[in-house]
């Protein structure tokens, strides 16, 4: 059994950090910046955080409708196999260099660059209220269907590391682009 | 007495309002308790009656307030400011309004009960209340005037006007529905005012 309350306020403050960039830096920057190509044609800015909504978009709302977050329930988290391989692929230091997006999840070139800052901004804010919650909740018995694999299901607690070290690595990419 | 940096600040504040007797201080100071608060915290929910008048030291908090499903910012409060859901505390009524935080926070806080109790023993703090908010309230007349007055675009160069900081501070959103316009016109106008 994992410490939740440790991983959960480190995952806090990896979002924080997410959020903080967004707010001091993406969402004041000029439309035409955040739409230009990275150099060798690799996705824009915009188009690095729509790829991390489209995710946001599937799982922030069933986190949010499984998490009971009661202070009564002591919260419980065992990592799975499955949900380590997944963060391992994902953390940017640890991971595969380049990967090819899936097909629901890969991002449209000229979408209204603002509007997708705002997307991001509002979801990351959900997700802290994930977090919060998840303190006070057995996160093994939540399991969520992957976005990319129906049939297959992780705990709550594996999502929501996959999901920010997700984050992560295309906060990165974004951040090259600046 | 020896108070922390941010007892010393809110000293200074209360000293640039309406100085208070040192005896005063020492009576009225200790009672402010340090208390911390990460990003998008509830602190006060509406139907609640208010139970801290906050002293902000750090971050950006909003008093708001939900139409349908949107939610409008009325104000904001950052340091060095008094923070919290005013009229709950002053008139011990349930609330109307929510507050939070936007931002990492840091405040000084103290008991609804134990403000009015010192408001009650010494009148200079009660001197000191009511210079405070002839100047929240002015603020409020002049926030007032011109949401009624401006055009989108004199609202949005008056927020940038009075606190150019704030846009790097919080989500835009909360700048648009505190401004009255909605977001898309906001990031127009961010487009159109910086060239």
């Amino acid at each position: 059994m994992e410490n939740v309350k440790k991983i959960m306020a480190e995952l806090e403050n990896r979002v924080e950090e997410h959020i903080h960039f967004a707010v001091s830096s993406l969402q004041n920057m000029p439309e035409q910046q955040l739409l230009q190509p990275a150099p060798g044609g690799g996705w824009s800015i915009a188009q690095c955080i729509a790829h991390l909504n489209s995710y946001g978009l599937y799982y922030i709302p069933l986190l949010e409708k499984g998490m009971t977050g009661s202070s009564a329930e002591a919260g419980y988290y065992k990592s799975s196999w499955l949900g380590n391989y997944f963060t391992k692929m994902m953390e940017p230091g640890s991971g595969k260099t380049k990967m090819k997006a899936f097909k629901n999840h890969i991002p449209a070139a000229d979408a209204d660059a603002h509007a997708v800052i705002a997307e991001f901004l509002a979801q990351q804010e959900r997700l802290l209220g994930c977090l919060r919650k998840a303190q006070g909740t057995n996160l093994n018995r939540l399991r969520i269907p992957v976005s990319i694999a129906s049939w297959l299901r992780m705990n709550a607690g594996d999502v929501l590391r996959f999901l920010i070290a997700h984050n992560e690595r295309h906060i990165q990419q974004a951040r090259r682009n600046c | 007495m020896q108070f922390s940096e941010d007892h010393e600040l809110l000293k200074a504040h209360l000293h640039a309002v309406h100085p208070l007797d040192n005896e005063v201080y020492e009576a009225f100071l200790p009672l402010w308790k340090p208390f911390e608060a990460g990003r998008k915290q509830q602190l006060s929910l509406a139907g609640g009656q208010e139970r801290y008048l906050y002293f902000t030291s750090s971050g950006v908090q909003r008093v708001y307030t939900l139409n349908g499903d949107k939610d409008v910012t009325i104000v904001f409060t950052y340091a060095p400011s008094f923070g919290g859901v005013l009229d709950s505390v002053l008139l011990q009524t349930p609330s109307a309004y929510y507050y939070e935080t936007l931002t990492p926070s840091r405040f000084l806080r103290i008991p609804v009960t134990q403000l009015h109790e010192i408001l009650n023993r010494y009148p200079q703090t009660e001197t000191l209340m009511r210079k405070g908010l002839a100047f929240t309230l002015s603020g409020l007349m002049e926030r007032l005037a011109e949401l009624q007055c401006l055009s989108s675009e004199e609202k949005f160069r008056a927020l940038l006007r009075r606190s150019p900081h704030i846009l790097q501070l919080v989500p835009h959103k909360y700048l648009a529905g505190y401004i009255g316009i909605d977001t898309t016109n906001f990031s127009k106008l961010m487009n159109r005012v910086r060239i």
